[in-house]
């Protein structure tokens, strides 16, 4: 039933697909983390319309399922003139959904920082910007790193999503070959604990920075 | 948007619902098994636990639909896309909320462990009357954002053909290319569930609240 | 010379600070005391305006700070920038929570100088070395204030404070926040400040240490200062009840 030297066979595929997960992974994160900030700081700066509008986003993606985004722009950015690859489309789907939590994140480890330093920050002449670049934004970042990470293993797994929408990363390419050969498990046990490598992996590297980077 | 469209539409978030609720039930009975397991005295059981929750969150509920979907049928079991589509739901949903439970029984604080134990409580009652309640209390918030993520999970079981809210918009999509409205009205749907069930778990623990549970004045 | 006249501040509909008069002499030691919530420490925040006020003026050497009076009686507040610039010429310690974390002590001190009075690097780092040698913690210059007692850091918010070479020290309840052991260590840096003959104003529940190195020591109550003299009249013959009262309470 079992056949064992499927990795032997069929590797070259699943590490094709394995490196679109992972860049993909990779793009899409980084994306997310630039359009979090972005909402953070509208938060911050944007007085009460700006922090509702930001509520709003955050409340309408949060209480979604990610399919929904990926479905809309998929199908709908080439009826507006905007006829992307299926992995770029997916992959800002994923920026849009993540970014949201990302903010939260975000706005959690400001809240977090004593009032007291921003006194104190006052009390020894900084202007708001200095105050921003020296004493909020390096503590709301290390502050952040452990739920970033949670964050970024979340949007890993919902890579997956993106064969929906048939793009070839490692649940498409399980599902292909299973198609082809048949051989239904090893296909999609093989799949799994490429998962779970990747995702141990991304878990560690975030212990290890979260380590690093802390002051204690 | 026509009216045969929408009651479509909302006949499907029905089906998203109850299979959500399925889930959640059938979860939370496995979860709380094997949040007994995590507490076991033996070692193997102990590891099972770890090993389980390791597995199921470490892999994209996707993967673990598909496997399940494709074992289904070589393992000889007949079952419809409903009741596979809850298996797999169940088998996710037990390991977020077998966590939830694990993490409510460890945020009670030691003196009340000690107090009970200092006054000879018997194992039975002990659940029922002091730990029971207790991670009741610590545990519902999480709990509730477990049955929200439920629901939005659902949508994921239409790549294995069960019909529900996504596949049925995905489905009027593909005929009639009304992308926008199909999906506006399904995210409406969608959060008016979630934030549902957001606010009957927000008013649930205002009821817990006020009878003085972990220490709040009544 | 600090003068304030008049000043007015009411939190929602609570009155905090009704009319409060003061004067402080350059040089002077000043200590605030009375029970919480009496309206000390929004006095201390109101004259460095980390806290806005409602009505009343605060002069540093004869100028008004933080509202001008435009033409018409109408008084208007001094822009952000200028907030800035005069908030240079006080330095305050606050009780706990000082000292910014992700810093080591040494740039905690020459954060201030570098970025707000665009010293140099070089200079700022010598400046703070000194500054945290005179408080006794030259070995500690890396250090980050997790690894600093509550003594070590507060010492170090001092050093901070000083470094901005301020004309005025606001303290506010420095070493309330301290273990007993630690409150010496805090005191001494303070009484070393003395021959320096820099005006100090500092909110204190240590009564012992302000008759100590007070001149005068003022009693706030329900928003104004009750009653105002050296330490030896205050302390020893009150004449307003309910500072005998506190008093009482403090033994």
């Amino acid at each position: 039933m079992l056949q064992l030297n499927w990795f032997r066979t069929y590797g070259a595929t699943y590490l094709d697909a394995l490196g679109w997960t992972a860049v993909t992974a990779l793009a899409a994160s980084a994306g997310a983390l630039v359009w979090g900030c972005a909402l953070f700081l509208l938060r911050l700066t944007g007085g009460r319309w700006g922090a509702r509008g930001v509520d709003a986003y955050v409340q309408a993606f949060r209480n979604t399922p990610v399919l929904l985004p990926i479905y809309l722009i998929y199908f709908g950015f080439p009826l507006i003139g905007l006829p992307w690859p299926a992995v770029v489309c997916g992959g800002l789907a994923l920026v849009l959904q993540n970014g949201a939590y990302i903010s939260e994140i975000l706005r959690g480890s400001y809240q977090a920082i004593d009032r007291v330093q921003f006194d104190a920050a006052k009390s020894i002449g900084l202007g708001p910007w200095h105050t921003f670049r020296k004493i909020t934004l390096p503590q709301v970042l290390v502050y952040s790193i452990p739920s970033l990470g949670n964050q970024v293993v979340l949007l890993l797994k919902d890579t997956s999503l993106l064969s929906a929408i048939s793009v070839t990363e490692l649940t498409m390419q399980a599902k292909l070959l299973t198609e082809q050969t048949g051989a239904a498990y090893e296909a999609f046990i093989v799949v799994a604990a490429l998962y779970l490598v990747l995702v141990s992996g991304t878990e560690v590297f975030f212990r290890v920075a979260h380590r690093t980077v802390r002051w204690r | 948007m026509n009216t045969p469209t929408l009651t479509l539409l909302l006949q499907a978030a029905g089906v998203s619902l109850l299979l959500a609720l399925a889930a959640i039930a059938a979860g939370t009975v496995a979860a709380a098994l094997l949040t007994a397991l995590a507490f076991s005295r033996l070692r193997p059981l102990r590891f099972f636990y770890r090993l389980y929750v390791y597995v199921v969150r470490g892999t994209p509920l996707l993967v673990l639909a598909l496997l399940i979907f494709y074992a289904l049928p070589a393992l000889d079991l007949r079952a419809g896309p409903y009741l596979a589509g809850v298996l797999v739901l169940t088998v996710y949903v037990a390991a977020l909320f077998a966590e939830v439970f694990r993490g409510g029984v460890l945020a009670i604080p030691r003196p009340q462990w000690e107090s009970a134990k200092s006054l000879g409580v018997p194992p039975g009652p002990l659940l029922r009357k002091i730990v029971g309640p207790l991670v009741l209390r610590y545990a519902l918030p999480p709990y509730v954002n477990v049955c929200v993520m439920t629901v939005k999970a659902t949508s994921v079981l239409s790549i294995i053909s069960v019909w529900e809210l996504t596949l049925a918009s995905r489905e009027i999509i593909e005929r009639t290319l009304a992308v926008f409205t199909v999906l506006s009205v399904a995210g409406v749907l969608y959060f008016i569930m979630c934030l549902g069930i957001d606010r009957i778990g927000r008013r649930l623990e205002r009821r817990l609240a006020l009878r003085g549970f972990a220490g709040e004045r009544v | 010379m600090i003068e304030i006249r008049g000043l007015t501040k009411s939190f929602g509909e609570t009155r905090v600070l009704r009319g409060v008069d003061l004067q402080v002499d350059d040089g002077e030691v000043l200590a605030l005391i009375g029970r919480s919530g009496c309206g000390k420490t929004t006095l201390l925040r109101c004259i460095n305006f980390l806290e806005d006020y409602d009505a009343g003026e605060i002069l540093l050497d004869g100028q008004p700070l933080w509202y001008r009076s435009g033409g018409g009686g109408q008084r208007h507040r001094v822009s952000d920038a200028e907030a800035r610039r005069l908030r240079q010429q006080m330095g305050v310690v606050f009780q706990q929570y000082n000292l910014f974390p992700h810093m080591t002590a040494l740039e905690n001190v020459c954060l201030g100088p570098r970025h707000s009075q665009r010293v140099s690097a070089a200079e700022a780092e010598e400046l703070g070395r000194r500054l945290l040698a005179r408080v006794g913690l030259a070995d500690k210059v890396a250090a980050y204030p997790a690894q600093l007692s509550g003594g070590q850091q507060q010492r170090v918010a001092i050093a901070r404070a000083l470094a901005m070479r301020p004309k005025v020290l606001l303290l506010d309840e420095i070493t309330s926040a301290l273990d007993p052991e630690l409150v010496g260590e805090v005191e001494d840096v303070i009484r070393s400040l003395l021959p320096e003959r820099i005006m100090m104003i500092l909110v204190t529940h240590a009564i012992g240490f302000a008759r100590e190195i007070a001149h005068r020591i003022a009693y706030v109550a329900d928003g104004t200062i009750a009653e105002i003299g050296s330490p030896a009249q205050l302390l020893e013959q009150p004449r307003d009840p309910t500072l005998k009262d506190f008093l009482r309470r403090m033994r």
